[in-house]
């Protein structure tokens, strides 16, 4: 008898407890308060949806972790072609819900592909990682990683759900750095992005980094090759996005993309910036300790758009403060840093390259929402893990996690053999 | 594997990093900006609405409550949450036809289809609370409170109490740091006015949460941050609401002023002013083409005639004229003047008296109302010696008193006279003065104090209206703060003479015919010749009982004729009611009233 049991980690349970609860409780205020009778009634249930979503989430963790880690493994690859499919049919015949052609109807229930794409992808990535063979290069190692996320994402690009697609994208430097890439090759990876947003920011900010990364690189006698490459990335995403901005794209497009540095800009305010407004706002005028449950006047007021969804986070800043807010960061931060510990403790790569795929994807999850309902990064919807409004969302969220679990907990019944 | 140790401490430490960043920002909008976005937001989500307390009530010296509030309710319509299948009962019960229900709908749905829109205004009671039983049915039909002035006695008063408006933009710019707003009733005039901010009390303050529709959708922090407002002081009036109908009553068809004064203390017991108007003709909503018909209506009906129409006083003028000789020693109480029927300058032409009274001494001159003798005192004084002595009369000044509609009246002086006649003038040009003609102009309420003055033998109270102010929860009281009285400086005797002289014109001279059952007292009747072809002034001072006076009334009815056949009536009927609480039926009295209300009237009404 085998006491796997033993390796179960009932603090990870409890932070998804936890973290769904002060979801629930963010959605019933914004949902249940005395304004309610003025909601839309779509709107006005979601609380009680969500619990239910809750609960199936609850029952499949415990199913997800009767199954044995072997289970995972086979059903990788296979998931993996079955998200392809889908999402291939959701593009044709799907449902578009915000612009986005990513939704498939079964019954009564509406599903968003791209969401449950993650777990397949995570589990391909994962099981790419379990068959690498001895003698890969890092490097052509990492291009099949890459190559197996950029289908979907190729994929979810066309269904126009341009935000999820970019949440794909930036799991990709942590995915390959985990895989052995080199932490220069990563930040080469990384620079473009950072690039970009100075771009829109303070294009000056933009060209400093470029010359301190540079710098950077050349003193840690990288050779020409590297530099040339940060050269040849950085300075076009620069390029590009500048001429795009100047020149190629509509002034509309130009709005969405620049009025998250000035929101409260007259042109904005109530058109592109409307949403950042009213959520600096409600987040700033909680203040340290919040106007406390059921009292948040820009909540109650239902004033920012889709705070039961993806401005979820104006809720909690709003009603319970800086330190309710911080308290939700310790939260995430307690969840990421166990899901490392975890990951270093699981030998076999299958294992660890899918712990730190869920990671990842809850970083840059939670990294691009904050920040985006803060008004530091542009408006691009995308949920807050286990917080947001949104069945889709919470399954794909939990049974990363439900699936962490298992692994963690049945660590020992890899085979030594398995690649 | 100590790679991969290296590798779990980076991405660590990139996750500490990234925490950091969103714990930096969110400590820049919630701590360090907090400030600044507090004050937006709430200035968004939460509308302060106003809570307009309860004006305060008028109440008489009897206790008689005259003015007080009542609630309009004007019904709104929010178009989004109305229930179109029931536009035929909200007509039913509104008693309107179904397509004026659907009109308002529409101009509702035109403004805002989610805001409350006021679509029927000034519904009555009843219908109020048929709609309040039917409130269920009626999704989307609401009600906006309203005050409104309610006046509950017969007496119009309108120059005392005056009347509240909405406030106007020249007003609202005036009082610019102040809580009022556009659509604020303020005082305009009378009471209303002088006493506003007392009787407005402290506005107070109701947060309602307001949603991103802009619709109110509750209350805020449960009404803890709300601000109660405090009611009014009540205004206690020494006014006698009944005596005030009761000169209204008589006054019908005639122009003119009365005011009655308790002598004893300058109360004012009655002020009319005609014609006047039913107060609650401003408390309704009224339209610019009816407001702008009494504004510029030839009677003036919002002018105070009492205290701002200037009068020649007449022969009513005749007792300050004798005090004055008399303390002044222009003559004694022995010394007399001839009447030939008229005075000497002039050649008996320009200076006439109505009679030929012979030898007159003072106290026969006042009872026949000799003015040839007036004539000759007034040669014999100066100007700025009447100025003076008319001066301690509180004529030709303001009366530190609070009613805000006041004249000071014209008193000449010799910088008058040089003024107005520049290339000179002789003792010709102020001998009419003597008989109260001429260049000068009093207003019944001088006249009112002045027959006071008489009454109590020289001590001029502050006539005003107001007794004390009372609220009503909390019980302080507020007593005006009133100048001290003023004392002429004329010898008792002399008043005694004066006084004598008055009290006979009522036993045996002119006031015979309308003196009070029962009740001695004093006048002096005064005919003041009105410009052109009008007829002249109807004017009459008096006070009573004799010997123990409560009451001075002075009495003008505008082109009305000799002062006994209008006026003396007046004063004496109102004398009689106040001093007996009624008019007891006396065939002569009720012909009284009779001839003053159906036969009588002001010449060109």
């Amino acid at each position: 008898m085998r006491t796997w049991h033993r390796n179960f980690d009932i603090g990870l349970l409890l932070t998804w407890v936890g973290l769904v609860c002060v979801g629930l409780v963010a959605i019933y205020s914004s949902t249940r308060g005395g304004a309610q009778e003025y909601l839309l009634d779509s709107v006005r249930l979601n609380f009680n949806r969500q619990l239910i979503w809750g609960v199936i989430c609850a029952i499949g963790i415990g199913v997800a972790l009767l199954l044995p880690v072997r289970f995972y493994q086979t059903i990788a690859y296979p998931v993996y072609g079955l998200t392809l499919l889908l999402l291939l049919v959701a593009l044709f015949a799907g449902y578009e819900v915000n612009g986005a052609r990513s939704w498939l109807r079964i019954g009564p229930a509406q599903f968003q592909v791209s969401e449950f794409a993650k777990i397949g992808t995570l589990l391909a990535v994962a099981q790419l990682a379990a068959t690498r063979r001895v003698g890969v290069s890092p490097l052509r190692h990492s291009l099949y990683m890459i190559l197996l996320i950029l289908v979907p994402v190729v994929l979810i690009v066309l269904q126009n759900d341009t935000g999820t697609a970019l949440i794909y994208l930036a799991t990709i430097p942590l995915l390959l750095y985990w895989s052995g890439l080199s932490l220069s090759h990563v930040l080469l990876l990384l620079a473009p992005g950072v690039s970009g947003y100075l771009t829109i920011v303070y294009p000056p900010a933009a060209y400093v980094f470029l010359a301190l990364f540079v710098v950077v690189l050349l003193a840690r006698r990288r050779g020409a090759v590297s530099v040339g490459i940060a050269l040849l990335t950085n300075g076009g995403v620069i390029a590009l996005l500048t001429y795009a901005i100047e020149a190629v794209l509509q002034p509309h497009h130009v709005a969405r993309l620049m009025s998250f540095t000035n929101p409260e800009a007259i042109e904005y305010r109530y058109t592109v910036g409307f949403h950042l407004v009213q959520s600096k706002a409600a987040i700033g005028s909680g203040g340290l300790w919040g106007k406390g449950f059921m009292e948040g006047t820009q909540t109650q007021g239902a004033y920012v758009p889709e705070q039961t969804t993806d401005f979820v986070f104006s809720v909690i800043g709003e009603e319970f403060g800086f330190l309710g807010s911080l308290v939700l960061l310790l939260l995430f931060g307690f969840l990421l840093m166990r899901l490392v510990v975890i990951a270093g403790h699981i030998k076999h790569p299958f294992g660890n390259t899918f712990v730190v795929g869920v990671a990842a994807f809850y970083m840059v999850h939670i990294f691009l929402n904050i920040g985006m309902t803060t008004g530091m990064l542009p408006v691009i919807g995308i949920p807050l893990p286990f917080i947001s409004y949104g069945g889709s969302a919470l399954i794909t969220e939990s049974m990363m996690l439900a699936i962490v679990l298992n692994l963690y907990m049945r660590r020992d019944d890899f085979s030594i053999y398995g690649y | 594997m100590e790679e991969q140790r290296l590798r779990v401490k980076m991405i660590v430490g990139s996750m500490l990093f990234m925490l950091l960043v969103l714990g930096v920002r969110l400590a820049q909008l919630q701590l360090v900006d907090a400030n600044a976005y507090s004050g937006e937001t709430q200035s968004i989500a939460v509308r302060e609405k106003r809570v307009i307390p309860a004006r305060g009530a008028i109440i008489d010296r009897n206790g008689r409550l005259m003015v007080d509030n009542e609630f309009t309710y004007t019904i709104t319509i929010t178009p989004r949450f109305f229930d179109e299948s029931q536009i035929g009962l909200l007509a039913e019960i509104l008693g309107v036809a179904d397509s004026t229900v659907e009109n308002r709908l529409a101009e509702a749905r035109a403004w805002s289809s989610f805001r409350p829109s006021p679509s029927f205004r000034e519904v009555p009671f009843e219908i109020f609370s048929r709609l309040q039983e039917n409130a269920h049915r009626l999704p989307g039909v609401w009600y906006d409170e309203e005050q409104k002035r309610r006046y509950l006695t017969s007496a119009h008063a309108t120059h005392v109490l005056g009347y509240t408006r909405e406030i106007t933009r020249t007003e609202l710019e005036r009082r610019l740091n102040t809580d009022y707003r556009q659509g604020d009733l303020i005082g305009k005039s009378g009471l209303e006015k002088s006493y506003e901010e007392i009787l407005r009390g402290d506005l107070g303050s109701e947060l309602r949460l307001v949603n991103v529709h802009g619709l109110e959708v509750g209350g805020f922090r449960d009404g803890t941050a709300d601000l109660h407002p405090t009611s009014g002081y009540d205004l206690h009036l020494a006014l006698d609401s009944r005596l005030q109908a009761f000169a209204e009553s008589l006054f019908v068809n005639k122009r003119g002023a009365v005011v009655a004064l308790d002598p004893n203390n300058g109360e004012v017991l009655a002020m009319v002013s005609m014609p006047d108007l039913d107060p609650d003709l401003f408390a309704r909503s009224m339209s610019a083409a009816e407001w702008q018909g009494l504004t510029a209506s030839a009677s003036t009906p919002l002018f105070n005639r009492a205290t701002m129409s200037m009068m020649p006083p007449g022969s009513t003028w005749k007792p300050f004229m004798a005090l004055m000789a008399l303390q002044e020693g222009l003559i004694t109480p022995d010394q007399k003047v001839y009447c030939a029927g008229g005075h000497p300058i002039g050649r008996g032409i320009r200076f006439k008296c109505l009679g030929v009274h012979g030898y007159v001494d003072v106290h026969t001159a006042i009872l026949k109302s000799c003015n040839t003798f007036f004539f000759e005192m007034m040669r014999r004084a100066d100007v700025n010696t009447f100025q003076r002595y008319a001066n301690m009369f509180g004529f030709g000044l303001l009366a530190p008193s609070d009613i805000g509609e006041q004249t000071v009246g014209l008193i000449p002086d010799s910088a008058y006279y040089n003024r107005v006649y520049p290339r000179g003038w002789t003792v010709g040009y102020s001998m009419n003065l003597g008989i109260g003609q001429g260049d000068m102009g009093v207003t019944a309420m001088q006249l009112a104090r002045y027959a006071g003055a008489l009454a109590t033998g020289g001590t001029v109270h502050v006539p005003h209206l107001v007794r004390n102010l009372h609220h009503p929860e909390t019980d302080s009281l507020i007593v005006p703060d009133l100048p001290p009285p003023q004392h002429v400086a004329v010898d008792s005797v002399y008043f005694n003479i004066v006084r004598d002289a008055m009290h006979q014109l009522m036993e045996i001279g002119s006031g015979l015919y309308f003196r009070i059952p029962g009740i001695s007292s004093a006048g002096k009747t005064g005919t003041a010749q009105a410009p052109g072809e009008q007829k002249s002034h109807s004017l009459f001072i008096m006070f009573a009982p004799f010997e123990d006076p409560k009451v001075a009334i002075a009495v003008i009815v505008e082109n009305g004729g000799g002062g006994a056949t209008q006026a003396g009536p007046i004063a004496s009927l109102m004398a009689e009611h106040y001093l007996k609480g009624r008019v007891p039926d006396a065939p002569g009295r009720l012909w009284q009233m009779n001839r003053l209300v159906n036969e009588l009237s002001s010449d060109d009404l």
